[in-house]
């Protein structure tokens, strides 16, 4: 209640507070506009000098249908003259023009996104302010063509193409039989103990794969990883449910356990009841985990996929049944629930690591092994490029700050 | 139309309220009530999307089309555009063979089509945005002057944590590399600016969760007992 | 055993420990309720990304065509809805054409509510706009990021018909809008994915659209690395989108549900500072 007390109080100085403040913005207000006057008094409100130099040409590296328009800035549109540019276009340079577009106040660029391909356009520019209007002369014509490739990001091809040959060489790699060496990830010695505890609390265990669909590759890790717990389950006889949010990720979350029981041998304690479709609906999804977890009180819940807001709701039923609870996903923004509310967690990338890690699969390790390449690159150009720059700001040495520009541009993308 | 009638709304309101308590009783601990209030949310929500699938996706990107582009066939002038949907149709057919047990295997390749589809795209815009211009905003000088050659000290060193985090947090997420020794030291700083950016998320989610049970209390008081304006 | 003080002051500590979570929502709710029956209002301190917002937008010309995309249903319409009336406010005036969709099936349908609770302000009594000429929901578009990618090259394919039903070439704002370059800016108001991720990735890199965003909270870490060159301005939860009422200068709910959600914080981390006393006290405790 005091509290209350003291927030009405503040409330009730607030208008003053706030009259003051706005008598202060009034005057600055005034001030302002006393010296946009100043500023224009100089050419007398006339008309602002026109923009200068205008060209049109196809936009580059584009699949047509744009022409992009240059020009120099009117020499009146820092004074505050020039409320911007508006660009007119015609069929045939005496017009009729029709209006296409606005560039603000201090940009020099517009591209005309509305061009049909090969058909010849004429532009003029009109420099508008409070005083009035002035026109360049026509420029054209001008066509539209559709490029196939864009020359403008050469270098994401270039940095695809190695991050790719990266990864098919890794995995062509493992496909050898090389081993590939992964770093230990300290969640996935859990799994196990979590599954013998709920085999010996005679409890079932919770599989969450993310409430994202198979498209996803989270889901898709979290599904490699069902199919890894599953076969240790087969061998412990414990009881597994897997309540999922997609059709699609139900019939996939199946056939892996079905495939996980035959690979333990086990295939008759294989049942389709250990999948269940709740709803897409992602709160309606999460009501219906919640019931389970409190009514069916599982020892181990795992929740390995995508998820977004019900990650906190899911994982604190959770912890509130007193579960051991262990969690992967790559979304940034859940981590930290599942951090807070789970015993173990894979963070980001490493639950792909754990997948890849499980499955022993090529494909997973390669990929994993490949991005590492990736991670390399980026790790290098930071460290170089940040040493470059800062020791020409110590230094003062043009060099380094040529070579660190020339470094930050190969990751420039236009 | 009839849904504006205010009987309607008011039916409408009165249903939401007592649903909301329904669900909020959950917080006192499970009982009938929550779960009544669970299984119709499910049960509607499922449908709805259902529904929403149908009438949104379905009707209007493949029946409707293809039922305009087969009547040009019949009442011409005809029109050839609409054989093109006969690929995501049969994808679509193939996808429902996964209700036939023994024609289940053929699901996979509309599955393979959505899985690589979206790989493609994803690959060169996350190379893009979230790589190659993130890391580009990652370099710059750790130390910096202002116009007349003073030293800014905050700045540089805020500069300096934003480098020093993005380097040992990309390090964190090495695998090639077993964390020990140097190697085990710079991933622990890794993991040590992970924590800090999740203690952030969670203030932040915090504030969400807020957000939306105020929205739902606004709802309770002022829309259902008018209690508030 | 209570005669001792240190053991009376760690009996308390091992009860705080084992605080019972319904006191701590009764806790919460009293906080929120009771601000709601009082009219009172709080200093808002405008971040540099919602004031990176605001001047954005504010640098839009008058009458300029800005794409409104839409991406939140019902569950976070209270944290993303007032940014979307606000949003909207600006859009009234400053006289943009305004060309709404919607990622999200639900999303068209909470931008009609916010323009119309927006129209409803009286300070926009005398607007007058049409529907077709000045403003347009073209609804919903399954495909998530693909739609975007379409829009780049084709909208009038992508968005045959409107939210309605009516053909798009019988809008006439439509007529002359081909693609997403004929957008001068872009405010998306986003709750997930496909989200404000996806319209940065292709409609700001790929396509060079100058777009703000809108985040419901448990995002806004996310995509804050994004401000800059790609997100032109970032509102993150009711806080954001308090801040974008306060500078935009159009007040509305996020304000007035301001005062509740600070009071609760401050519970909120009143509980988190005993609960780490206890809960350190007690390990002493333990470790002794």
């Amino acid at each position: 209640m005091a509290r209350q007390q003291q927030s009405e109080k503040c409330a009730s100085h607030k208008p003053a507070r706030m009259g003051r403040a706005s008598g202060i913005l009034l005057f600055l207000m005034l001030a302002l506009s006393a010296s946009v006057v100043f500023a224009q008094a100089p050419n007398g409100g006339a008309a602002p000098r026109s923009a200068s130099d205008p060209q049109a040409a196809d936009t580059k590296g584009d699949e047509g249908g744009s022409i992009m328009l240059r020009w120099t800035l009117s020499p009146d549109d820092s004074a505050g003259q020039v409320t911007g540019y508006e660009i007119f276009r015609a069929a045939k340079p005496d017009g009729p023009f029709q209006s296409v577009g606005f560039a603000s106040r201090g940009s020099a660029r517009f591209a005309d996104g509305s061009t049909d391909d090969d058909s010849a356009y004429y532009y003029k520019i009109v420099t508008t302010g409070p005083g009035g209007s002035t026109e360049t002369a026509v420029i054209g014509p001008a066509r539209s063509t559709a490029e196939w490739f864009n020359s403008n990001r050469a270098n994401v091809l270039v940095i695809g193409l190695l991050i790719s040959g990266a990864v098919l060489y890794y995995i062509a790699s493992a496909r050898k039989g090389k081993k590939l060496f992964i770093r230990r990830i300290a969640g996935l010695e859990a799994v196990h103990d979590a599954i013998g505890r709920a085999t010996e609390m005679g409890r079932p265990i919770l599989y969450i794969p993310g409430i994202q669909d198979m498209d996803d590759v989270q889901t898709v890790a979290g599904v490699t990883i069902l199919g890894y717990v599953a076969r240790t389950i087969a061998e412990y006889d414990t009881k597994l449910e897997v309540p999922t949010s997609r059709s699609i990720v139900m019939s996939t979350a199946r056939e892996t356990i079905k495939a996980a029981f035959l690979s333990a041998g086990r295939p008759e304690k294989y049942s389709d009841d250990m999948v269940n479709y709740i709803t897409d609906e992602q709160f309606g999804y999460v009501a219906a985990v919640d019931g389970i977890m409190v009514r069916e009180k599982p020892a181990t819940c795992f929740y390995m996929g995508a998820f977004f807001a019900e990650a906190l709701i899911m994982a604190e039923t959770g912890n509130s049944i007193g579960a051991i609870q262990i969690a992967g996903t790559a979304m940034p923004a859940q981590l930290p629930f599942f951090v807070a509310a789970c015993d173990y967690t894979l963070i980001g990338e490493e639950l792909f690591a754990a997948s890849a890690y499980l499955s022993n699969e090529p494909r997973q390790l390669g990929s994993l092994k490949g991005q590492d390449v990736g991670k390399s690159i980026a790790m290098l150009a930071i460290a170089a490029g940040t040493a470059l720059f800062t020791l020409n700001q110590i230094l003062r040495v043009e060099w380094f700050a040529s070579a660190g520009q020339w470094l930050k541009n190969l990751f420039i993308v236009n | 139309m009839w849904m504006e009638h205010p009987g309607w709304v008011l039916f409408g309101t009165w249903v939401a309220a007592l649903f909301t308590l329904g669900i909020a009783t959950f917080l006192y601990k499970d009982n009938p009530v929550y779960k009544f209030c669970e299984a119709v949310f499910v049960g509607i929500s499922a449908g709805y999307w259902f529904v929403s699938y149908f009438w949104q996706t379905l009707l209007p990107k493949l029946g409707y089309p293809f039922y305009a582009g087969v009547k040009t066939m019949f009442v011409g002038p005809a029109e050839w555009g609409w054989l093109v949907l006969l690929i995501p149709g049969t994808l679509g057919v193939m996808m429902l063979l996964r209700l036939v047990p023994k024609a289940g295997w053929i699901a996979r390749w509309p599955l393979a089509f959505i899985v690589g589809y979206t790989a493609g795209l994803r690959l060169i815009t996350f190379l893009q945005s979230n790589a190659m211009t993130q890391l580009q905003n990652s370099v710059q000088p750790v130390v910096r002057y202002d116009a007349s050659g003073q030293f800014l000290g905050w700045e540089s060193f805020n500069i300096l944590l934003v480098t020093v985090g993005t380097f040992a947090g990309l390090f964190y997420f090495f695998f090639s590399q077993e964390h020990k020794g140097v190697f085990g030291r710079v991933a622990r700083v890794g993991t040590w600016f992970l924590m800090i950016t999740f203690g952030a998320a969670f203030g932040y989610t915090v504030m969400g969760r807020m957000s939306l049970l105020i929205g739902r209390l606004d709802f309770l008081l002022a829309d259902w007992l008018h209690l508030i304006r | 055993m209570a005669e001792n003080p240190t053991e009376m002051k760690t009996g308390l500590f091992d009860r705080l420990m084992r605080i019972d979570r319904r006191v701590i929502f009764v806790f919460i709710s009293v906080a929120l309720i009771v601000p709601l029956f009082f009219n009172v209002s709080q200093r808002i301190q405008v971040s540099p990304e919602v004031q990176m917002l605001n001047d954005a937008m504010s640098k839009v010309p008058d009458g300029a065509l800005v794409l409104y995309a839409m991406d939140y249903d019902p569950p976070s319409a209270p944290e993303l809805q007032p940014m979307a009336v606000a949003a909207f406010k600006v859009a009234l005036a400053k006289k943009f054409k305004m060309v709404i969709i919607g990622l999200w099936p639900q999303g068209p349908q909470q931008a009609n509510m916010a323009f119309e609770t927006a129209t409803h302000d009286p300070l926009f009594k005398d607007v007058k706009l049409t529907y077709g000429v000045d403003y347009v929901n073209l609804g919903f578009q399954s495909g998530n990021e693909a739609v975007i990618q379409k829009m780049g090259s084709d909208i009038p394919t992508t968005f045959p018909r409107d939210y309605a039903g009516t053909p798009v070439d019988q809008l006439p704002l439509m007529k002359g809008i081909k693609n997403l370059g004929n957008f001068d800016f872009m405010v998306n108001i986003s709750a997930g994915y496909p989200g404000t991720r996806e319209w940065v990735q292709f409609g700001a890199d790929r396509f060079g659209l100058k777009m703000v965003s809108g985040s419901t909270a448990v995002q806004t870490t996310e995509m804050s690395p994004y401000v800059g060159k790609q997100l032109l301005g970032l509102m993150g939860g009711m806080r954001g989108a308090a801040e974008f009422e306060q500078v935009s200068g159009y007040p509305g709910r996020a304000i007035k549900f301001m005062v509740g959600q600070s009071v609760a914080h401050v519970i909120v981390i009143v509980f988190i500072v005993i609960g780490n006393i206890a809960y350190f006290a007690t390990r002493k405790k333990r470790g002794a």
